[in-house]
């Protein structure tokens, strides 16, 4: 019986989303104390209160599981971390529309968008007072972005570092043909946009997202690859400034498309076993 | 040059405003005006040139050839309006005397001198298609200036012209220029037409100009004035918008510190203690940090506080469409002034500014606060009490003075005990030494211990992990 208990205690700490958690968790208590963001504790509050309470309603007419609470904290970090507004009422609206999405807008059970990516979409076209900051971050943050996604990817097996690295060596890549090669910056130019935090917290912690993301590893190389692309296209020849998260709102509705043309087994979290991995199956 | 009056004082809800610190601060610096529209930038660029006008050369990158009707004089006061009112405040407070509570007030007002730098060039205008491969898509002539707007398609070319029609371009301006031309960029050149110049207007100033450019990029290009490297630049933005805050999107933008409450001698050194603390703020943010001073509700029909207190005028209608706010007369549109402040080295700066319009419509000012203390006679039980608070609150304003300006406040210790509020060095007579002792900013605090402990836990506790997964 005890042993039993044990077991079920160690196989729910292999559970990637504490480490989420964690890792978001910090990356916030970074940007209120030493980035001087603003330290709206009321609108943090409710923020996280309406993304759990919003969990637990929808998984108490539902699954009846309520380990999910975990996916809420980890939609309202990133909410957090990436939606700026001035008023709590906005706050709460991502919140509840983020969560609630999980479960109204689901492809074979599988939910189409990326909750945190959602929350922001339409708290901005709904509300007048919400907006993405891709400077908050500065350019100093690199290393501790690279240092929590590399310990959270390899530690953890989330298995979508895949996502990340096409992403990123896309979207690298071109701007470095475009700003460095044809357009004559110094590498110095191009460094500075690559590491800005946004879209290092962009490429590590929301696009690895192995809900919204296809399920076989070739379909996400497609599908990174293209995100990548386009977002070179949209802040190069657009000059879209937060461009990042509306292209993977566009993105998102495609994902089933990937998953019919390649078949591979949904991921599932709580697997301390390296056979169920995505990266393996 | 000296600085004009700062206007009428005005007497606010809470305080007085006593001194502020304008740009005139800055020895190397620049003015702008942004005014942001849809998809058009209105851009007015303030001209402190005190060299011989015939030297005069400015050439700025802009999206489109403009046309006539885009380019514009303003006028010189709009900037010294603008800052007066946006401008880092003093404001003071007086304590009752808790004996015989009876309340006086005193005003006083500090302006700051300043002496503003502006760099000679040569001029001369030639042109010769052919050879440099550049086009000249416009020529203007615009009160005081001679304006052409060229295209080119080579740096070198461009280079040449510019050189050989007298404009002195830095060495290394051609791998700046390089990037902006096959970015499709053109160039608009100015220099002064001397038949048109009369010297003893505008107290012998050449007169800002202001250009309306439409593009999707709100940016402005700062790599062509560093390619000189003239170290540290400062320049300070006036951004309106309908929106509300205007913010960097490729560099921090952070709130200057604000509402701190300091020791009393700080007040007639207030220019000083201002320079001090965005120095200590811009080094502790890292150098690459963009510095919100200002941020107000200026709609003309608004009927809120324009600032609290005000430093100087708020901006009316007239003002607002001397800055290039084209809805200005436009009832039930609002208004959104922004003041930015950006100290800026090529290693920390590689790229231009870009910016965004936010709806974030919160108002901010960078504001400091003396309290005097009570006078008369404080021997009453209450007026004891007061004094122990009055030795404490004044202990901590000596920390606050020293964490913001890391002025050396031991320097300053009779300043608990002497309720007087006047100064004395440490075994000196001299009552006027006051000036900062203190080095550089001691990087860090409490909190970037506590996120580093956290963050190194963190980094511990999944190196454990790691092994367990391996072993297990």
């Amino acid at each position: 019986m005890i042993e039993k208990a044990l077991a079920s205690i160690q196989r729910e700490s292999y559970d990637p989303r504490y480490f989420q958690i964690l890792y978001l968790g910090s990356f916030l208590l970074y940007g209120v104390s030493y980035l001087g963001w603003d330290t709206a504790l009321p609108k943090y509050l409710s923020l996280f209160g309406a993304a759990v309470a919003t969990q637990l309603a929808f998984s108490y007419f539902t699954t009846k599981k309520y380990s999910s609470v975990k996916s809420a904290l980890i939609t309202a970090l990133g909410l957090c971390l990436l939606l700026k507004t001035g008023s709590i009422e906005t706050a709460v609206l991502a919140a509840v529309i983020a969560i609630s999405t999980k479960f109204i807008l689901k492809v074979k059970n599988k939910h189409i968008f990326n909750p945190a990516n959602i929350g922001i979409v339409t708290a901005i076209l709904l509300s007048n007072d919400a907006w993405v900051s891709p400077g908050q971050w500065g350019s100093s943050v690199v290393l501790w972005f690279l240092v929590g996604a590399a310990g959270l990817m390899m530690i953890l097996k989330v298995g979508r570092m895949d996502t990340s690295i096409t992403f990123l060596v896309v979207f690298g890549g071109l701007l470095f043909l475009r700003q460095v090669v044809y357009l004559g910056w110094e590498s110095s130019v191009w460094l500075h946009q690559m590491s800005n935090g946004t879209l290092l917290l962009f490429a590590f912690f929301m696009i690895t997202d192995p809900m919204t993301t296809p399920n076989h590893t070739y379909a996400r190389i497609i599908w990174a690859g293209a995100l990548g692309a386009a977002l070179f296209i949209a802040s190069n020849f657009f000059y879209v400034q937060t461009a990042a998260v509306w292209l993977l709102f566009m993105i998102s509705p495609f994902t089933p498309f990937f998953d019919r043309l390649f078949q591979a087994k949904k991921y599932a979290w709580s697997t301390p076993q390296k056979s169920t991995n995505p990266i393996t199956t | 040059m000296a600085v004009a009056s700062l206007g009428q004082l005005v007497q606010a809800f809470c305080g007085f405003y006593v001194a502020k610190a304008g740009a005139e601060l800055y020895n190397n610096k620049s003015e702008v005006i942004l005014v942001r529209d849809g998809k058009n930038t209105t851009i007015t660029m303030s001209n402190d040139f005190t060299g011989d006008v015939k030297d005069f050369a400015m050439v700025v990158p802009v999206p489109n050839v403009l046309n006539r009707s885009d380019i514009q004089i303003a006028d010189r006061s709009i900037f010294q309006m603008l800052d007066a009112y946006s401008a880092p405040r003093l404001v003071e407070y007086y304590d009752a005397n808790p004996c015989t509570p009876i309340i006086e007030y005193d005003v006083a007002e500090k302006a700051l001198d300043n002496v503003a730098v502006a760099k000679p060039t040569m001029m001369r205008m030639l042109q010769d298609k052919a050879k440099y491969s550049v086009t000249i898509e416009a020529q203007y002539k615009v009160a005081e200036y001679d304006i052409v707007l060229l295209s080119a398609k080579n740096a070198g070319g461009l280079k040449r012209w510019l050189t050989d029609n007298g404009y002195q371009i830095p060495g290394k301006a051609e791998h700046v220029l390089e990037p902006y031309i096959k970015s499709g960029l053109k160039f608009f050149v100015v220099k002064v037409d001397l038949n048109k110049y009369d010297p003893k207007a505008n107290g012998g100033f050449l007169r800002p100009l202001q250009i309306k450019v439409e593009s999707d990029k709100f940016m402005l290009p700062i790599r062509l004035g560093m390619a000189n490297s003239k170290g540290e630049q400062d320049m300070i933005v006036y951004a309106f918008s309908k929106q509300g805050r205007v913010e960097c999107t490729n560099y921090r933008t952070v709130k200057m510190p604000t509402a701190k409450a300091v020791p009393t001698f700080v007040k007639p050194h207030f220019g000083t203690f201002y320079g001090d603390v965005f120095k200590n703020e811009y080094s502790r943010q890292g150098r690459d940090a963009v510095f919100l001073e200002y941020a107000w509700n200026v709609t003309p029909t608004f009927t809120g506080m324009k600032c609290d207190p005000c430093v100087g005028n708020p901006p009316y209608t007239r003002e607002i469409t001397m800055a290039g706010v084209p809805w200005a007369n436009q009832n039930g549109v609002t208004t959104f002034f922004t003041r930015l402040h950006v100290r800026y080295t090529l290693d920390k700066f590689p790229e231009d500014l870009f910016f965004q319009e936010t709806p974030n419509k919160e108002m901010f000012q960078a504001r400091y606060i003396i309290t005097h203390p009570a006078t008369g006679d404080l021997s009453c039980d209450e007026g004891k009490r007061y004094t122990q608070k009055l030795k404490l609150r004044r202990r901590q304003e000596l920390v606050d003075l020293g964490t913001l300006s890391q002025w050396d406040t031991h320097e300053y210790y009779d300043y608990v005990a002497n309720g007087t509020g006047k100064i004395k060095k440490k075994n000196s007579n001299d009552e006027n030494e006051l000036f900062p002792i203190g080095g550089e900013s001691g990087k860090g605090g409490p909190m970037k211990m506590l996120f580093f402990s956290v963050f190194g836990i963190l980094v511990l506790y999944s190196l454990s992990r790691l092994s367990s997964y391996s072993t297990g």
